[in-house]
């Protein structure tokens, strides 16, 4: 176990410095686009002469990235080029509000999808399980930010019942939050029902009903306890997705969470704060794969480093 | 007079017979034959919207403006599905929006299926270091979220649809390798490459003439899903101003615009988004029915 914990702790801190040099570099030898994109021509000499001297340009590349990574170590991410506000600021606030979004679409997906796909695979074609597809079919097919729009019109122009966008309290948070989940419940919902009817049909459910387990004792423990190993894996996938929905989610709702800023700053080219919110959400992703193997690794004892991937 | 009197079959034609044993298995699901529906509808739509795009002349049709027709409710006159806060006609700009989505979708595709292709038959079939090292290269590499890696993209490069297509592209090829990894593991074990291997026929050759052939069904039921996926991204990115820039008509696009008129006139982007969602809807119950037909164990994660 230890061992499983190191060589995939050790991957992961590989993978994060990989990818660290990765957006340094892919940023810091684009600052050509910069000035082509930068719209105000008054503005372009400025832009490029700022970016210049703040990102130290004329350094070679390796030595940009561990200037780079020993401000990070002493907390220095650099400051905003458009509103000046410290990079560090932006990712304690932004990261909350995230974190907040995304438990919450979290706690949604499997609240709703693990029970439910549970008693769709229990009462198969019954009215719950038919339901229950009809969902999962709609969730993946609408795409999240027309499901945005469809909601935001019904819930904030008609009904007035939540506000359309922005932050504030738990009302603010209802539209993106089922927004962000919708798609993972779907997938999420037919996972657990079809890993749960595959463990049915199994000859060890045959025994425990013949040996008189209540049915609901059948399903809802023992077929469930199994048919968790593929959930568990998915919600690692799941997890990076919602991560990466967070980006449009947020920007529909204008969230003022780290996937708005992220967008706002890469469409205002406002590298320094780029740079540091794309470094924060790869270790995000890596966390998450991090996670999604140990969890593998404890539901599912049996299976060891080589057998995931097959 | 039948199918097979007209087009005389003859009965010990396996592939013809199998395909059509494939399509009989297909159009027995109600589900999969409205999908397999959609996604033959989309295609037609698809292949008129790349015209409009791919020919001069044509961009009259979704740009022509007349802000006196401006807004229009669908089934208007001369307007099947309405007008846009310019006039413009909704019904051709989704076409050509559809037309976007369907190049985008198949190429990005195609070229993640065949970079999937060779890392994971590379991998699958040699095994030892290179499978260690591919393997790793695409544990990372699965299900990393494709829209960060546009944004990051996008902040490297310019944003557009480009850029949008090389992030999908260096995702999703890991999905295919992902898969065809496992099944040429399987099929390495079979007898007639074992037959092959024993005739002295050369690992690249044994790839080529006897694993991918057998792994065809599996992959176009996974593209399907990917195509799908790719147009989702593409058109959530446009949404967010980092996929098509604007003059391009792209479905997401679309959707962005309507949604400034929303509280006046929601059909802007109720049109698009219903075509986008019927497109989506129709790739993913068609890959169901091909993935039951081809193969029942196989899963879509």
């Amino acid at each position: 176990m230890i061992r499983f914990v190191l060589s995939r702790g050790i991957r992961a801190a590989l993978i994060f410095v990989v990818a660290s040099v990765a957006v340094c570099y892919g940023l810091r030898v684009a600052p050509g686009s910069l000035a082509d994109i930068v719209t105000n021509p008054l503005n372009r000499a400025f832009a490029v002469k700022d970016l210049e001297e703040r990102l130290g340009l004329d350094e070679p590349v390796i030595v940009q990235y561990f200037v780079f990574v020993r401000n990070i170590m002493g907390g220095d991410f650099g400051v905003s080029f458009i509103s000046n506000r410290s990079v560090t600021e932006i990712i304690a606030t932004g990261g909350l509000n995230t974190l907040k979004l995304g438990g919450a679409a979290a706690i949604l997906t499997y609240f709703i999808s693990v029970p439910l796909g549970i008693m769709a695979a229990a009462r198969r074609n019954s009215v719950i399980d038919q339901g229950s597809m009809l969902i999962a079919v709609l969730g993946m097919a609408i795409p999240n930010f027309f499901l945005a729009i469809l909601l935001v019109r019904l819930f904030a122009v008609e009904l007035r019942w939540l506000p359309a966008a922005g932050q504030g309290g738990i009302k603010h948070l209802i539209l993106p939050a089922v927004v962000l989940a919708a798609e993972a419940i779907a997938i999420n919902l037919r996972l657990v029902r079809a890993s749960v009817l595959e463990q049915l049909s199994r000859d060890y459910i045959r025994t425990l009903r013949a040996k008189g387990a209540s049915e609901r004792r059948v399903v809802w423990i023992h077929a469930f306890r199994n048919a968790l190993p593929p959930v568990i894996t998915f919600g690692g996938v799941m997890l990076r997705t919602l991560l990466g929905y967070t980006l449009v989610v947020e920007v529909i709702f204008r969230y003022p969470g780290l996937g708005f800023e992220l967008v706002d700053s890469v469409l205002k080219r406002d590298y320094a704060v780029a740079q540091a919110l794309a470094l924060v959400f790869i270790a995000g992703v890596v966390l998450f794969n991090f996670l999604a193997d140990l969890g593998h690794h404890l539901a599912e004892p049996r299976i060891r480093e080589r057998g995931a991937a097959g | 007079m039948s199918v097979e009197q007209v087009v005389h079959v003859p009965s010990g034609h396996e592939p013809a017979r199998r395909l059509r044993e494939a399509l009989t298995l297909l159009f027995a699901n109600k589900l999969a034959s409205i999908g397999a529906l959609l996604a033959a509808a989309f295609v037609v739509v698809g292949v008129a919207g790349s015209v409009i795009v791919l020919v001069p002349g044509l961009d009259h049709l979704y740009t022509d403006q007349n802000l006196r027709a401006a807004l229009l409710p669908p089934l208007a006159p001369d307007h099947v599905l309405g007008t846009d806060h310019l006039g413009r006609d909704l019904a051709w700009r989704v076409v050509t929006g559809s037309g976007i989505s369907l190049m985008f979708g198949v190429a990005v595709t195609a070229i993640s299926m065949a970079i999937g292709m060779v890392v994971g038959s590379i991998a699958g079939y040699y095994g030892g270091i290179a499978d260690r090292l591919l393997s790793g290269a695409i544990d990372f590499t699965w299900g990393f979220p494709v829209i960060l890696l546009a944004v990051v993209l996008g902040g490297m490069l310019s944003p557009g649809l480009l850029v949008v297509g090389i992030a999908v592209a260096s995702v999703t090829w890991a999905g295919f390798a992902r898969m065809i990894r496992a099944e040429a593991i399987s099929l390495h074990e079979k007898e007639f490459v074992e037959a092959a291997r024993a005739l002295g026929v050369s690992g690249p050759r044994i790839i080529v003439r006897h694993l991918l052939p057998n792994m065809l069904g599996s992959t176009l039921v996974l593209g399907t899903y990917y195509v799908a996926a790719a147009i989702i991204v593409e058109a959530s990115l446009s949404f967010i101003g980092l996929g098509a820039q604007p003059p391009m008509p792209s479905l997401g696009q679309l959707i962005a615009t309507g949604r400034n008129f929303l509280s006046v006139d929601p059909w802007v982007a109720v049109v698009p988004g219903t075509a986008m969602a019927l497109i989506v809807l129709g790739l993913n119950t068609f890959g169901d029915g091909l993935r039951d037909v081809f193969d029942p164990r196989l899963r879509r994660w």
